[in-house]
């Protein structure tokens, strides 16, 4: 079993400034406290420029903070002897499904990072025979990676990511460049092993109906954490997404300008489902 | 005719056993200042469609037609007609070349040969129409921004040609909701009053579905269904099984409407959503 209390990543009042950037501008991050517990599931959202992307760089030692520390597993993401271990600890899935895909055969890129661990081969082999049986991949193995669809490209990404045993997945928008069948297929992968397996992850999107699946949902405005809570406390929340140029789930959306209308729906709606289950409750009650 | 294709066919690596018919026998025709979308599953044929619709692909057989040009017939004539088709890619980003932002949305306008002046007052107004103030940006390196943020330069470059068509390959991806918000308003703006022809390929037709009057849907390189939104999306079932999904407010609609309740679900945004919904309550109080 997971143990849910345990942290995996803490990152204790970070800031970060790109060099170059211009002095008056505002950091792209700013005392940020926050940490990610075993198995845990976090959306994290907010607008364009916000500094989603840099927080997951700073999560997995791509870079290091301007002020303040990130620990990942214990270790400090400054801690350089150590780095490789960090992004074995948390690996991280990209938006561009085509620019992660590196060796010639899925089979190879699924073993890539692994190795690079200096593993002996029989247990590259095994790994790769589990996390291929896990993801369906098997069928794959042989195929080019240009070859698959950008669902698929991204199941292979995320293999490869697995394959080191992980804790933890950080995920930079991996289904914007997806169609919705390809789509689907990444969401349901990643629901399974955050279920199954206990893996911890940490899923930046746009897509509000992708924040509903996640335990808490954490959101930054230019650079700072502004809000977290359960999907429902958040993305129920349109004042809060409202004002910051965002937007709700089209459920919660529809359902408060109904209720602005007068219709008597319930709080708590954030899925399709919910919504058409109380229209329909109260048609009946009519 | 003003812009479309004749029984367009495109064979990549022909008579090599990588042969792949990306597209195969395709017509059909957009009107000037038309709205079409491009609908398919990922490897449908797409992003291959319309970069034969601004000549950086040839046919293999077939015919592309703009503004009484056969653009296959074109030499030297070309370059000339293909500014005035201006083409976004999927990943717009990865083609910056230039070291400020400035050069970046000034080097189209400079290869017309427009004056300074000319090209600096384009560049200015190009980025106040994407909602991103020029003074904060206008010298920061491409690569120095979020990825929305590139993604609205990438379509400043494009509009500082002012092209009669804009084709745009899969616009919102990576944009929150604000930054979609502006790229709609903005698109709706340029066809209704400028005349401007839009194409657009995407998998995300929640916004972009009430704008368009034409739909465009792929499959495996054939034009298998061509009409009206409405119609389009009417058929559902067909879709899905296709692997796209229709609109989330027709969604929503048909749910109601399977369990029963009297509503339209051809249905594309919020407020039509709502006033239908309304309807059917003011139907039962009369
Ligand atoms: N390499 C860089 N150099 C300088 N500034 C940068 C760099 N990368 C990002 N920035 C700036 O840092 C801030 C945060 O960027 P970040 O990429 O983390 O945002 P984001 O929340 O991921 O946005 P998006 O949703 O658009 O991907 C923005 O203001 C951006 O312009
Ligand atoms: N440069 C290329 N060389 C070879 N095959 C290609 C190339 N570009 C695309 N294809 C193939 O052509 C088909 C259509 O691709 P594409 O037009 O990119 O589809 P979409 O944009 O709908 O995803 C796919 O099978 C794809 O693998
Ligand atoms: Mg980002
Ligand atoms: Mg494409």
């Amino acid at each position: 079993m997971v143990n849910r209390s345990e942290i995996i990543i803490e990152a204790k009042d970070l800031a970060y400034q790109y060099t170059g950037e211009e002095e008056a501008s505002s950091p792209a991050l700013s005392g940020v406290n926050i940490s990610v517990h075993r198995g845990e599931y976090i959306a994290l959202i907010g607008p364009n420029g916000s500094g989603k992307t840099t927080l997951l760089k700073l999560f997995n030692a791509l870079l290091v903070p301007t002020n303040g520390e990130v620990r990942v597993e214990g270790i400090s993401t400054f801690d350089e002897e150590n780095i490789l271990s960090i992004r074995r600890h948390c690996g991280m899935i990209f938006q561009n499904p085509d620019n992660q895909l590196v060796a010639t055969t899925v089979e190879e890129d699924i073993a890539f990072g692994l190795e690079n661990l200096t593993l002996p081969s029989a247990e590259i082999q095994k790994r790769v025979g589990q996390v291929s049986s896990v993801l369906g991949l098997q069928d794959l193995l042989q195929q080019a990676p240009h070859m698959l669809s950008g669902g698929e490209k991204q199941r292979v990404a995320i293999a490869g990511v697995l394959a080191m045993q992980p804790g933890c997945i950080l995920m930079d928008e991996p289904t914007a460049m997806l169609d919705p069948a390809g789509r689907n297929d990444v969401l349901q992968t990643v629901q399974h092993l955050n279920s199954e397996q206990g893996l911890a992850v940490v899923h930046v999107t746009h897509f509000p109906e992708e924040a509903v699946m996640a335990d808490r949902v954490v959101v930054l405005e230019d650079g700072r954490l502004v809000a977290q809570g359960s999907p429902k406390e958040i993305l129920g929340n349109t004042s809060l997404l409202h004002g910051l140029g965002l937007q709700s789930t089209a459920a919660v959306e529809l359902a408060s300008l109904l209720r602005q209308d007068g219709f008597d729906l319930p709080e708590g709606i954030i899925t399709n489902r919910e919504l058409v289950n109380s229209i329909c409750s109260l048609e009946q009650t009519d | 005719m003003f812009i479309g294709t004749d029984r367009l066919t495109h064979t990549y690596m022909p008579g090599t056993p990588y042969a792949k018919k990306a597209l195969d026998n395709v017509s059909f025709e957009i009107k000037q200042g038309g709205f079409a979308l491009v609908i398919g599953r990922s490897g449908s044929g797409k992003s291959t469609l319309i970069q034969h619709l601004n000549g950086l692909l040839k046919p293999t057989s077939g015919r592309v037609f703009f503004d009484g040009h056969d653009l296959g017939q074109k030499g030297n004539e070309l370059l000339k007609i293909r500014r005035k088709i201006g083409l976004v890619f999927q990943m717009p980003e990865e083609l910056f070349f230039s070291e400020t932002i400035f050069d970046e949305i000034a080097f189209a306008p400079r290869n017309l040969g427009l004056e300074e002046t000319e090209v600096q007052t384009r560049v200015i107004e190009a980025l106040e129409e994407v909602g991103m103030e020029a003074e904060q940006f206008i010298d920061r390196h491409p690569f120095q921004l979020s990825a929305g943020q590139k993604r609205m330069v990438a379509l400043a470059a494009v509009l500082s040609l002012r092209p009669e068509v804009l084709i745009l390959d899969e616009p919102t991806a990576g944009l929150d909701h604000s930054g979609q918000k502006i790229l709609f308003k903005l698109l709706a703006s340029l066809n209704k009053k400028k005349n401007m022809t839009f194409i657009i390929c995407t998998h995300h037709l929640d916004q972009v579905a009430a704008l368009a009057d034409q739909v465009l849907v792929l499959q495996e390189g054939r034009l298998v269904m061509d009409g009206f939104p409405q119609k389009i999306f009417g058929r559902r079932s067909q879709l899905i099984k296709m692997g796209l999904s229709p609109p989330v407010t027709a969604e929503i609609m048909a749910d109601l409407a399977e369990r029963g309740l009297d509503v339209r679900s051809d249905i594309f945004n919020l407020e039509d959503a709502r006033a239908e919904i309304n309807r059917l309550r003011r139907h039962r109080v009369k």
